[in-house]
């Protein structure tokens, strides 16, 4: 009894995503204590200045685009490859959207929410399509194909826009903030979608055949294809994963802020990258979770938070980030060097016991 | 006796003394003293895990002992980096080899001490500095080839050149011959004579019976960490060596498959070609039958075993399972069609280290155990656990990580995995490579089950008693061409070298 109760909290603290939690607890805990309180005007009550619904609902909106993003990344980095293209896909989404919503005209709210995600959709499974049938079918590394995509993404949406910002119907803004009898200031919607995406994720990774084979094509290739797995059919659907997670991400962005230009979701790809990575996904490929990469977005989110909640000089946050992302990597390759050391002395001990 | 050995205490190299080095949870070396005589070949033996490679990491630098001493020549020495071992003159001919493959061969022998003039690299004096340290061993290499298009036994010999060069006294080799053919490994062989008629102490790392005696003066058995002998090689034979290494006796067996009855034809191959790789080969494998296919490095045994199973885009001529015709374009279609193949370089293309132990037991099957590509967790286990415990992998393993596991238990896995495929017909690419006897054994016995059960086996092994133990036929290659086959009872160690080397 006390043995398997041990057991389980071993393999809590083992698992990938203790770690970055404990973190973020002691963080937000920190931010508690330090960030004082206010009145609030309307109710009369004393209300935790980091600590209370708004607040922590802003940062899980603005964690909500990277995160849902970063999973899809995940999948990619665990595989592999990198997608550089996702802030461009992001644009795109957003803007062809709105772009065909804009050229359909009125309709009823249902149908335009349902043009509108699977515009989004579409656009985004395309752009995916179109790296992952570049990469695999040329031989060109994923970094080189997706940081030329990257640009013509952003293009197309550009010219094709105008650099307009385009304004998306009321019924978009509506289901993205809808309060679903929280209060009127308060939208969990884009939480609740993270939420939904990180787990389809981890689900997909760990449970799954498919996440499976992620795996071990990203472990490796050469192996993978020894033992008969379809190796570019796996690497193609990443694609269209990393791909499809940005167009949920669009949809969402674009449909919560009212509007969708070209320039939207600039720079999101390296901030989804160091999400995954932070969430201790490896570059080598083989290795990461689903869930420590919406960890790694909410870090990111948190210390930015932070800066402001603590009055710290804005112009530091990115020397802030830089240096946090560094340093949570570090510590994340110590831990699992340390925890690899330890897991084949004891496999090595056991196995000369039978001898 | 050499002389060496009997003038014991006089002449020795090195002397280790109490060495103990432990692990978190283990202990890889314990205790271990013996001493080293110069000028002479010694060979240290044990399966895997005993402890020889730490203790020739240790003697190189690249670890450092938490108890006991070591002696060169006498006077104590505690290298705290490989620098300081080479400066001492002890040098390491790895395992794996560790160098830059993209940089020439002069570089990377001369990396570390490039000559220079005037803050740039002097090429002409690399180019000279490089040829006469490649002379030394006798290796013909152009030294501005880069290093990654040398073939394994090569970059070896580049190696050697580079510790020698340095001046090594003492040169560790583990494992040397792992990755060799019969004739490289004959050149190897003669290198260490030269090396230790020069005075040089060899410690040679080695699983292999033959080469012990052929090259050893002395060998030290080490088991579970602990010294357990010391012994002149000319007062021990093969069964007492096995004795002192596994601590109890290892029983010969006939392997059973052989008095049977071959069954139907399961694959057939008729004028495979591959260009440049091989060409014209042909044979045919009948259910419960082991047929040896033996040949030089470069002979072109695994490039057949390759095109058969569907990674060779080039391959022309026709394959039939079970008398149909079939087209196998990827490793999925060879799988399709019951074949399963246990490649010869396992860490690279026979596991995913990466993954667990059960993960890659399954890997082959993922599919099969899942209901709506959501993956059976009981099943699988079940179906891993079923295959570590028939062949003997310490269930406890299941879910290690992969590298955690000694040389046998991986290449187990790789085996269970093909089990766990249930195919029919099965190609093993050195299916013993750097395994220990125990395991080795044990592999074997596997095979001969196999074989006896029905399987069709077409197994490439560089090991000649190996292959001609298990073989029912066996077939030999000669640059890319069938040179012969001989059927179990022409097939000797003679016969077969003569028709792998091409003397009538």
């Amino acid at each position: 009894m006390t043995s398997s109760l041990k057991h389980t909290a071993q393999s809590v603290i083992r698992a990938q995503s203790f770690g970055l939690a404990m973190v973020l607890v002691i963080l937000a805990g920190v931010l508690t204590a330090v960030s004082g309180s206010h009145i609030d005007p309307m109710t009369g009550a004393s209300v935790n200045n980091f600590l209370n619904a708004h607040t922590l609902l802003q940062m899980a909106t603005d964690t909500s685009t990277i995160a849902i993003m970063a999973v899809g990344a995940t999948l990619m980095i665990i595989s592999g490859g990198i997608d550089l293209s996702v802030g461009a896909i992001y644009a795109i989404s957003g803007v062809g959207m709105a772009m065909v919503l804009r050229g359909i005209g009125p309709m009823g709210p249902v149908t335009t929410v349902l043009v509108a995600l699977l515009t989004c959709l579409a656009i985004s499974f395309l752009c995916g399509l179109a790296n992952g049938i570049m990469t695999i079918g040329l031989g060109v590394h994923a970094f080189i194909i997706t940081l030329g995509t990257m640009w013509i993404f952003r293009g197309l949406a550009f010219v094709s826009s105008r650099a307009e910002s385009i304004l998306v119907p009321t019924p978009l803004t509506a289901v993205t903030k809808a309060s679903l009898g929280l209060g009127a200031t308060l939208s969990p919607v884009p939480l609740l979608a993270m939420l939904a995406v990180t787990g389809v994720g981890a689900v997909f990774l760990t449970r799954t055949v498919m996440g499976r084979h992620v795996l071990a094509v990203g472990g490796n290739a050469e192996a993978s294809r020894y033992a008969g797995l379809r190796v570019d059919r796996i690497r193609l659907g990443v694609f269209l994963w990393s791909g499809i997670t940005a167009g949920i991400a669009a949809f969402l962005s674009a449909g919560y802020y009212g509007s969708a230009t070209s320039s939207d979701g600039t720079g999101y790809e390296l901030y989804v990258i160091a999400s995954a990575v932070v969430g201790g996904a490896s570059l080598q490929g083989g290795k990461g979770s689903a869930i420590s990469s919406t960890l790694g977005a909410l870090l990111i989110v948190l210390i930015r938070q932070a800066i402001r909640t603590l009055h710290l000089d804005q112009n530091y946050e990115w020397i802030i980030i830089g240096t946090a992302m560094i340093a949570a990597v570090v510590l994340d390759q110590g831990g699992t060097r340390l925890l690899a050391r330890r897991m084949a002395g004891e496999a090595s001990a056991s196995s000369s016991r039978t001898k | 006796m050499s002389p060496a050995i009997s003038s014991s205490g006089m002449n020795h190299a090195i002397s280790f003394r109490g060495i103990t080095r432990r692990y978190p949870g283990i202990t890889a070396l314990d205790d271990v003293t013996f001493d080293i005589a110069a000028g002479s070949c010694h060979a240290i033996c044990g399966e895997n895990g005993a402890g020889k490679s730490t203790l020739g990491k240790i003697l190189a630098g690249n670890e450092q002992p938490d108890s006991g001493t070591i002696l060169l020549d006498g006077q104590p020495v505690a290298f705290k980096s490989p620098r300081e071992a080479l400066a001492a003159g002890v040098a390491i001919v790895h395992q794996e080899l560790a160098f830059c493959e993209h940089l020439s061969v002069a570089e990377n022998l001369c990396l570390g001490r490039l000559p220079t003039r005037s803050g740039f690299i002097d090429r002409h004096q690399l180019a000279t500095q490089a040829a006469a340290l490649l002379a030394t061993v006798g290796a013909t290499m152009d030294p501005a080839r880069p290093l990654g298009t040398l073939s394994i036994a090569e970059q070896q010999l580049v190696q050697i050149a580079a510790a020698v060069g340095c001046g090594a006294r003492v040169v560790i080799f583990d494992e040397p011959t792992s990755s060799l053919s019969e004739g490289e490994a004959k050149r190897l062989y003669d290198l260490v004579r030269q090396l230790t008629a020069s005075g040089v102490a060899v410690i040679y790392v080695s699983h292999r019976m033959p080469e012990i005696f052929l090259l050893s003066d002395a060998v030290t058995v080490l088991r579970d960490g602990r010294h357990v002998a010391t012994t002149p090689t000319s007062a021990l034979d093969e069964a007492a060596l096995v004795q002192q290494m596994i601590g109890r006796t290892l029983e010969h067996y006939f392997p059973a498959h052989v008095g049977a009855a071959p069954g139907d034809e399961l694959l057939r191959v008729e004028y495979l070609s591959s260009r440049g790789r091989f060409e014209d080969v042909s044979f045919s494998l009948h259910a419960g039958e082991v047929l040896g296919l033996a040949g030089l490095t470069g002979a072109g045994r695994s490039e057949v075993a390759r095109a058969i199973f569907g990674l060779d885009p080039d391959a022309t001529g026709s394959i039939f399972v079970r008398g149909a015709a079939v087209q196998i374009g990827s490793p999925r279609s060879a799988m399709d069609h019951g074949i399963g193949l246990v490649p010869e370089d396992r860490k690279r293309q026979g596991l995913v280290l990466s993954m667990l132990a059960r993960e890659n037991t399954t890997l082959t099957v993922l599919e099969s155990l899942s209901r709506l590509t959501f993956v059976r967790r009981d099943r699988e286990r079940a179906l891993a656990l079923g295959h570590f415990e028939r062949l003997k992998v310490r269930t406890g393993l299941l879910e290690s990580p992969t590298t955690a596991l000694s040389g046998g238990n991986q290449q187990k896995l790789v085996l269970a995995k093909w089990l766990a495929a249930r195919s029919s017909i099965l190609i093993l690419d050195e299916p013993t490579r750097g395994v220990d006897v125990g395991a080795k054994a044990e592999l074997h016995a596997w095979i001969d089950k196999l074989a006896s059960q029905g399987t069709a086996i077409l197994l490439i092994s560089s090991e000649l008693p190996e292959l001609l133990s298990l073989s029912t036929r066996v077939q030999v290659l000669r640059a890319g061409r069938v040179a012969g086959e001989l059927p179990r009872e022409q097939a000797d160690q003679d016969s077969v070298l003569r028709l792998m080397a091409g003397i009538a």
